[in-house]
């Protein structure tokens, strides 16, 4: 079975005034193995972020299921689905959302001290992490003292210390330079090399070309999908552009 | 051109109702609270009552009170309007409109807001005034009709005042536009912001002061200090709230932040984080609060107090219907003769023979005396005094003397007092020694201490402390005081009679009885030629001088009042600022948290208890203040011969109680608003 396993899900929003009714996701199946590093691309409005709600059970989808480790999401209590997210996934967004009023340690704490763990447990779990991505000298500032790519580098430590077995992140190079979208691509990489499954949605070329599986979507429905195979970045790179021309210009299918 | 500016000025109060609807109606509230309370102090009934120039007197006070309150606090309101508009006008200033654009949009909006409010102020305050004006003639228990005369005087200062501030504050807002940089302020809210510094010396001064203030408001023991040191320890008070309230909050949270176990519990994390930035942001608005909520009870409490306790108080000075007071001949006159003359002239009076009624006859010879007290020793010549020694007004201290016998006749006692002992009695004051001397006479040894046993309104109405003073060899004793000469050029002993009774009259006959009590007494004084001496008298019903008390403590009740509901308007509408400017900033941080993992009731439970906290630690800390200002609010009615402690002690209680529902009402409003902007996204 694998980690992660998506089954005709569709989703359709009822504008709130006048009965208009938009699909914006369509029969949407997929599934994702552990250890998988899988990149989802589409232009906005695809239904991207959308599925990644889906996912991260922020939103329910009107049918369909998700199954995380044989865990149908849908059968999860309402009560009990903040506890389900804190404990098994992560989460890096575009806009790092780091909150302003934490230290950069504390923000990284945030989810332990919500799930009641204590400050010695913490305090060891953030040791190697932090050295991993570089930020240990940082651990005292606040959020508002250090750059863009720093932010998202704890938004990434934040992410890993519940030893998640997803990590969601949402255009996580979206808000970056392209330098600190170079370190947050490799941390990625590296990440996911000692066995961590990242799921990414993402427009940026560059970052799906990282993945090891590039999924399309185009007006709510997988439309194609990459394996990386034995590419290098590099030619993953031409095949996901060459993929997103004739998207673009209207292939109907590949 | 100009009619888009009014346009602009217009949609842009329309889209910021929830700004300006509490602007507007505190601008009303103001404006009509100064119209009625400046009308009422020009009303000419108030001529025509007996004591009315005391009403209008505490109404000229809270006059200036408003003036200088309103102002203030309109600068503070529209400060905080206008910087938070201060983005729109960003945008406008973007969208090609210059700053002389912007500024006559604010003039626009201004003159609006401005003209409203006066005129419907006034309006409001021109109905109003007719029922406040009933209200005051009835708590000063006047009968006089009210009158429907609208006094142009007070219109045209309402105008002319609150068109003064509004410029001002037209004023006051270009500066902010002008001085800030829109384009900056557009993208102000992404840019987070600084963790705040809580300093530690300011907070351990306040800390100081704020001890300083309640040691000197519970040590001090005499009125006169009271009144002297209650404005110095009202400013301590406020500054330290202030210091505390902005400093000491940031130091507490860091504190409890360092504590390790504490802080990283989940009910404690969050909510200590961001009360150390609400804090910092808070904390002059929340000192505000709490001013304003200490000023609203210390008002309250005493000015009801005073009034319900009027009565009391008139009781005090004139312990009977009819009180009748002769100084004595010092110079060897039969003053036993005399006394006996006038008591029978009196009581052959025929109203006096028909109404007095026995039981309640008080009757008793005592000298007083007055020195600057030293220790056990009351120095009766200033001039005997070594130099350098500061004299405060509070030594000054007043004697009575009483004879024995006298003694006994009022208390329906047997007590028997060896040569130079004496029985002593205490008001305002402590004295703990044994003996006390007085200059010229010799050391008295202290029998014993007894609670006040004569009825006395002269002695209730000073206020100086006062020792009542009870000597077998009454005449012996006070003889080497006789004949001297004291300080303000007066006898320095003064004998006095006092007689009062109780008489079953109405207010015109006790007016006759005291009128032929004075002839009476006069006559008396003729025959004995000694109208060039200090010989004096006086005669007073309670009836009669009822009217002064209930202008004066009715008036004090009347303002306290109306100050109280202009306090309390000005809180609200802080604590409404507050929420709001909360509400948007705490939006996104809520989101983000339940992204995370937070559940919503997580969130609320963490939003109740902040907002919890906060609101109710200005209502706790006034609470503080109040308790411990009551030592000096208690010295302070005595001075208003106001003697009544349980009644101050449950007026003081209920007070707060009823103001603390008040606050809990207003706090449910309030947080409703917070919880629908926060909750718009989260």
């Amino acid at each position: 079975m694998s980690l992660l396993q998506v089954e005709n899900l569709q989703k359709i929003y009822t504008t709130r005034f006048g009965n208009n009714q938009v699909e914006a996701l369509h029969n949407v199946s997929f599934s994702v193995e552990k250890g998988e590093y899988v990149a989802i691309m589409g232009e906005s409005g695809s239904g991207k972020t959308t599925l990644l709600n889906i996912l991260a059970s922020l939103d329910k989808p009107t049918s369909g299921t998700v199954y995380l480790e044989n865990q149908n999401l849908g059968n999860i209590k309402d009560k009990k689905l903040a506890d389900f997210r804190r404990d098994n996934l992560g989460f890096v967004f575009q806009e790092f959302n780091l909150l302003d009023t934490f230290s950069v340690e504390d923000n990284i704490y945030l989810p332990l001290v919500l799930a009641g763990k204590s400050y010695k447990e913490m305090n060891n779990r953030i040791v190697p992490i932090s050295d991993e991505l570089g930020i240990t000298h940082l651990l005292k500032k606040f959020p508002y003292e250090i750059s863009g790519g720093q932010k998202q580098r704890v938004a990434v430590a934040r992410a890993l210390i519940t030893n998640p077995k997803l990590i969601l992140a949402d255009e996580p190079t979206g808000a970056l330079d392209s330098k600190a979208t170079d370190e947050l691509l490799r941390l990625f990489s590296e990440i996911n090399e000692v066995g961590q499954t990242i799921l990414m949605v993402t427009h940026s070329v560059k970052a799906a070309s990282h993945a090891s599986r590039v999924l399309f979507i185009k007006d709510g429905q997988v439309f194609h999908q990459i394996y990386r195979g034995d590419s290098t970045n590099e030619e993953l790179y031409q095949k996901i552009s060459n993929t997103l021309t004739i998207l673009a210009t209207g292939g109907d299918s590949i | 051109m100009k009619s888009l500016y009014f346009k602009l000025a217009c949609s842009g109060i329309a889209k910021n109702k929830r700004l300006y609807i509490p602007y507007i109606l505190t601008c009303v509230g103001m404006i009509m609270m100064y119209y009625i309370i400046y009308s009422l102090s020009r009303c000419p009934l108030l001529d025509s009552i007996k004591g009315g120039s005391n009403a209008k007197a505490v109404l000229m006070l809270g006059t200036f009170v408003i003036i200088i309150f309103s102002a203030i606090f309109l600068f503070y309101t529209n400060s905080f309007l206008v910087r938070r508009r201060n983005k729109e006008f960003g945008l406008y200033n973007i969208l090609g409109m210059n700053k002389r654009n912007i500024s006559k949009v604010i003039g626009c909006e201004s003159l609006i807001l401005s003209a409203g409010s006066i005129i419907v102020g006034t309006g409001i305050g021109i109905l109003l005034s007719k029922l406040a004006e009933l209200g005051l003639l009835n708590v000063i228990h006047s009968e006089l009709s009210y009158s429907y005369v609208i006094p142009f005087d007070a219109v045209i200062s309402t105008f002319a005042y609150f068109g003064a501030v509004f410029i001002l504050l037209f004023l006051n807002s270009l500066r902010i536009v002008g001085t800030s940089n829109p384009l900056a302020l557009l993208g102000s809210e992404s840019l987070g912001e600084k963790p705040p510094k809580g300093n530690r010396i300011i907070a351990v001064v306040g800390l100081i002061i704020l001890a300083l203030a309640y040691y000197i408001a519970v040590s001090i023991t005499s009125p006169i200090d009271a009144l002297s040191w209650f404005f110095l320890a009202v400013i301590m008070v406020i500054v330290a709230t202030y210091m505390l309230f902005i400093s000491g909050s940031v130091v507490l949270c860091k504190i409890l932040k360092k504590n390790k176990k504490y802080y990283y519990k989940k009910s404690h994390f969050v909510s200590v984080s961001s009360m150390l930035f609400r804090m910092k942001r808070n904390g002059a608005g929340l000192a505000s609060i709490c001013v304003l909520c200490t000023m609203v009870l210390v008002m309250l409490s005493s000015t009801i107090c005073l009034y319900i306790g009027a009565e009391d108080s008139i009781n005090a000075r004139y312990p009977r219907d009819i009180i009748n007071e002769v100084t004595l001949s010092n110079e060897g006159q039969d003053n036993d003769a005399v006394v006996n003359q006038l008591h029978k002239s009196i009581d052959n009076i025929p109203l006096v023979k028909d109404k007095k009624i026995k039981d309640s006859v008080i009757d008793y010879r005592y000298s007083d005396t007055y020195g600057l007290l030293r220790d056990n020793r009351l120095i009766t010549d200033v001039r005997d005094l070594e130099t350098g020694g500061a004299i405060s007004y509070s030594d000054v201290c007043y004697v009575m003397l009483f004879s024995l016998e006298d003694y006994n006749r009022q208390t329906h006692g047997n007590e028997k007092l060896g040569k130079n002992e004496a029985i002593i009695s205490l008001g305002r004051m402590d004295f703990s020694f044994d003996t006390l001397s007085i200059d010229g006479t010799e050391t008295l040894k202290i029998k014993k201490q007894v609670p006040l046993f004569v009825e006395n309104g002269n002695a209730v109405s000073l206020i100086n402390p006062t020792i009542y003073l009870v000597v077998d060899d009454y005449e012996d004793f006070t003889a080497p005081l006789k004949g001297k000469i004291g300080v303000t050029e007066e006898p320095l002993l003064s004998e006095r009679w006092y007689y009062g009774f109780n008489v079953d009259a109405d207010e015109q006959a006790c007016a006759s009885i005291t009128n032929e009590s004075l002839e009476a007494i006069k006559k008396i004084s003729l025959k004995y030629n000694f109208g060039n001496d200090s010989f004096s008298y006086s005669c007073s019903s309670k009836a009669m001088e009822r009217g002064d008390f209930y202008t004066t403590f009715g008036g004090l009740f009347f303002i306290g009042i109306m100050l109280s509901i202009m306090f309390v308007f000005a809180a609200v509408l802080i604590i409404y600022y507050k929420q709001i400017s909360e509400g948007y900033e705490d939006r996104n941080r809520f989101d983000i948290m339940q992204k995370i993992g937070m559940t919503k009731k997580d969130i609320r439970k963490s939003i109740n208890s902040q907002v919890l906290t906060v609101f109710f630690l200005p209502l706790i800390s006034a609470g503080i203040h109040l308790a411990f200002a009551f030592p000096l609010i208690w010295k302070l009615l005595q001075l208003f011969n106001m003697y009544n402690l349980p009644l101050l002690i449950i007026v003081t209680i209920c007070v707060f109680i009823v103001f603390g529902i008040l606050y809990g009402i207003i706090y449910r409003i309030t947080s409703n608003v917070y919880y629908s902007i926060v909750s718009d996204k989260a």
